[in-house]
């Protein structure tokens, strides 16, 4: 007989990973306050409502909290113009993105399909810089050919940059709920004597329209949020857009552009509309969980946000669906009916609605097409452009201030704040990560509140994680402009997106395993530690390689942190520089330098791209492995 | 002689939320027998297997109220629950080898208790292994993946992994169910000789496997255990007409 007292060490972990999920709050709330912290002050000074809805914004960088104030700091302009960018953002990338996804999922021949979904989900990790860095180089000198001033920044420009860019994320996702939608549907159509067109684009489609409704939120987020992109195509000028040509600046550029050399009041009025920034992207995030939420009809669109491979979600994903699916049907039969009484006009009624299905079914086709050209363009045009000029005196030379430039000091920075980065992030999500999937109660507060907190960190933009790592590491912490901030300050931004991989990896493994190990008389701790940890490695691994993929791509964050420009050999964590990503914004924002910034674009792709082939390659053999263990 | 039992519970019921799957279940396993529990579907076997090593305690919203003694000690007082589960081997329905090598699946358990010596674990790995009746099968395979077996040496591997910690006790929750005539055939021979040092509670829905093997026999319906006797009184001459209903093939 082995009964006995139990022990504590059970209860030891079980304290120990909820205090790591915990930190989760603690990261939100405290972004909350210091951005408040940062604000206040200065909304106090220049008045909220100049502040919302002035309309001219002319900072002068000697004004102060208690002196004089000589400039003028309304934000009406940017707003006005992050809403334009946003806007065009998702009608060229929800256009072509939507259309693409249709495309893949229901009229892709099969060989072509699996290649370009890989390559399109590929493209979605193309660091933001690098379209901006594109968009200025091509973009900007063709559309000047059309514009009245002889300038292509503008609305225009940034759309397309900014659609383009989002166009990835939007066709995965909604390809992922047009798929997810059941079979019998399509079939029911097809029996009715629908073609395949109308099939797909009356009855497929508005049963998965949940998802792709989410998909453009998700775009609509991305796009709101970005700023290295935009600042190098938008012009900036801190004026209304008066014309698809006219410069103009969004929110997030306007703090990127001033927040180097910024007064004291300046800072704080650009802290400010980072804060509104913040506000924006949560209301889009709160509208999202709400639709997510109101009823089974939406459901769907949780799982199509879940990787596709999480099990239980799908379940009640194919209910929902089913649900709205029957609707569907219901008024196809109700079509059906009315053109019986019509003498069998139903073949009539359909051969009119195929020519609007027909014709999606070739936008389709098209976008694809324009998805492709465009994503495949900028990095083959990258590639040519660069490879020649990755030079070893470029990799490996001297720093000077004169003269070629190096990126050396921009590949040792980058090593060394994904070190900093992972060794706080990674540890950390993971524990959160167990605690949720393993120990919290799936239906409890505690659990809710985390996870709600986690998706929060996952919308915030990473403009203002680097506000936040400015204010508290570089200014509360005294840890100034350098590396030490700057990994600090990414390891927050990546714990969000740590925790929702680690998490989903950790359910894929199979209950059955589970209770075999308790059968067996382990305990929690060490059921985790032995079975569910091991048979979860690998796609843990691939999460932590996309989060290492992001930190590389990642600019704006590390732009205030840890330095604008390239500087010489770091000598240790308190040293700063720039990473990569940040040193082909500096070297793409000089024409001088113009082939090593080519080259330099070209490591960061290279070394992307090859992040995130090795995820995806680690992702895919994981579901297979365990698809076959069940 | 007074006989020595493994298992009795007193006045067990057994909610999930508002459901009750057990209700007022008084059973006394007699040690180093073999029991069948029968009975159609839903009617509270499984669950009442899954309370004699408290694997119920994972389900969040199941209540137990009544006793249940494993060799005279209350397994709801304050005890350790995994050592109770070392004490209380399990099998399951679904072959649930780990994807590890079949060597590292037997000494899963025995790791976790404790034993370090390689030579320890090595005697282990044979010895449950010969029990299972699998050694000649895979002794030429021990480091390779356990997923490689057949459905049958897994499932067989997963009673020698619950041999491995040296229970007293072994719950099977329909353990052939998954297999083919010839696997269960040799599992059903593997439990008459484990017969002699284990006691064996066994969830079926196969009467003749249970006629066969069984030396007692419980009949549940509904979550109340209608009929406990030994094997050959309760199918020859049942005393519940549920039972002898269920037995001679009226329903279930």
């Amino acid at each position: 007989m082995h009964i006995q007292k139990k022990h504590t060490k059970e209860k030891f972990f079980k304290a120990l990973f909820g205090a790591t999920a915990i930190l989760t709050i603690l990261e939100v709330a405290s972004i909350i306050v210091f951005m408040l912290y940062g604000a206040v002050p200065a909304l106090q000074k220049i008045g909220f409502l100049n502040f919302i809805f002035g309309s001219e914004w002319n900072s002068s960088n000697y004004d102060t909290y208690t002196g004089p104030m000589e400039g003028l700091y309304g934000i009406m302009p940017m707003i006005v113009g992050s809403l334009f960018a946003t806007a065009g953002a998702v009608l060229v990338g929800g256009t072509i993105g939507f259309f693409s996804a249709v495309f893949l999922a229901e009229f892709c021949p099969k060989k072509l399909k699996k290649v370009l979904s890989h390559s399109i989900n590929l493209l979605s990790g193309i660091p933001s810089v690098v379209y901006g860095f594109f968009g200025m180089k091509v973009l900007l000198p063709l559309l000047g050919v059309f514009s009245e001033n002889g300038d292509g920044a503008g609305i225009l420009s940034v759309s397309l940059v900014l659609g383009i860019m989002i166009t990835p994320t939007v066709t995965a996702l909604s390809k992922t709920s047009i798929e997810a939608v059941d079979r019998s549907f399509f079939e029911g159509a097809v029996a009715l004597g629908a073609r395949k067109e109308r099939a797909v684009f009356k009855v497929i489609i508005p049963a998965g329209k949940s998802g792709i409704f989410a998909s453009l939120i998700l775009g609509i987020g991305r796009a709101i949020g970005e700023t290295m992109a935009v600042v190098m195509v938008a012009g900036n000028n801190p004026i209304f857009p008066s014309g698809i040509f006219a410069s103009f600046r969004t929110l997030t550029t306007n703090i990127v552009l001033e927040m180097s050399y910024g007064g004291e009041l300046q800072t704080g009025a650009l802290i400010a509309s980072g804060a509104v920034l913040t506000f924006f992207i949560l209301a889009t995030n709160i509208c999202f969980g709400l639709i997510r939420n109101s009823g089974s009809r939406f459901k769907g669109k949780k799982s199509s946000l879940a990787t596709l491979a999480t099990s239980y979600t799908s379940t009640d994903f194919t209910e929902a669906t089913k649900a709205e699916g029957l609707l569907d049907l219901q008024t196809t039969d109700g079509e059906l009916q009315n053109s019986q009484t019509f003498n069998n006009n139903f073949l009539v009624t359909s051969k009119k609605t195929d020519k609007a299905s027909l014709i999606g079914k070739h936008m389709g086709t098209v976008s694809t097409i324009i998805a492709c050209v465009s994503l495949f363009s900028i990095i083959i045009f990258i590639l040519v452009n660069g490879l020649p000029y990755i030079t070893s005196e470029l990799l490996f030379g001297e720093f000077s201030y004169a003269g070629t430039p190096s990126i050396a000091s921009s590949i040792v920075s980058t090593l060394m704040v994904i070190v900093l980065g992972s060794v706080v992030a990674f540890p950390l999500g993971i524990a959160a990560a167990i605690f949720l999937a393993e120990y919290a109660n799936k239906n409890g507060k505690m659990c809710k509140i985390i996870r709600l907190m986690s998706e929060t960190l996952g919308g915030i933009p990473s403009i203002v994680y680097g506000l936040f790592g400015l204010l508290f590491f570089c200014n509360i912490l005294k840890m100034g402009t350098s590396i030490l901030a700057g990994g600090l300050t990414l390891s927050l931004m990546i714990v969000s997106t740590t925790i929702r991989g680690t998490e989903e990896a950790l359910l894929m493994v199979n209950d059955s395993l589970r209770e075999a190990s308790y059968a067996l008389g382990a305990g929690k701790f060490r059921t985790i530690r032995k079975v569910v940890i091991p048979n979860a490695l690998p796609g843990i691994f691939a999460t932590i390689i996309l989060g290492i993929s992001r930190m590389v791509s990642e600019s704006a964050p590390v732009l205030f942190t840890m330095g604008a420009s390239i500087k010489p050999m770091p000598t240790g964590f308190k040293s700063s520089g720039a990473t990569l990503a940040v040193a082909l914004y500096a070297l793409g924002r000089e024409w001088m330098h113009i082939n090593e910034s080519y080259a330099t674009a070209c490591v960061l792709i290279i070394l992307v791209l090859i992040l995130n082939i090795a995820s995806a390659m680690i992702a895919s053999k994981f579901t297979k492995r365990l698809t076959c263990t069940t | 002689m007074v006989e020595k039992y493994s298992i009795r519970t007193e006045d067990l019921d057994l909610h999930y939320d508002a459901f009750k799957a057990l209700s007022n279940v008084n059973i006394q396993i007699p040690e180093k027998t073999i029991t069948a529990f029968i009975g159609p579907s839903g009617c509270g076997k499984t669950t009442l297997l899954k309370c004699f090593n408290r694997m119920n305690d994972l389900i969040a919203n199941c209540r137990i109220t009544g006793k249940i003694y494993v060799r005279d000690i209350d397994i709801h007082s304050d005890i350790d629950v995994n050592a109770l589960r070392r004490d209380v081997g399990m099998v399951f329905q679904k072959p649930n080898v780990f994807p590890m090598s079949v060597r590292d699946n037997v000494t899963f358990g025995p790791i976790t208790h404790g034993v370090k010596k390689k030579s320890d674990l090595d005697k282990i790995v044979y010895e449950s292994l010969h029990n299972a009746g699998l050694w000649n099968e895979v002794k030429d395979r021990l480091n390779k993946s356990a997923l490689g077996l057949s459905g049958g040496q897994q499932q067989r591997l997963c009673i020698a992994r619950a041999l491995a910690v040296s229970p007293d006790i072994l719950l099977m929750d329909e353990p052939t169910s998954a297999l083919d005539p010839i696997s269960s055939g040799k599992i059903e021979d593997l439990c008459d000789e484990l017969k002699s040092r284990y006691t064996i509670v066994i969830v079926t829905h196969n009467m003749q496997q249970a006629i066969r093997i069984s030396d007692y026999t419980a009949f549940f319906l509904l979550g109340e255990m209608l009929e406990f006797g030994e094997t050959e009184e309760v199918f020859s001459n049942p005393k519940n007409k549920k039972c002898e209903n269920y037995i001679t093939g009226r329903f279930g």
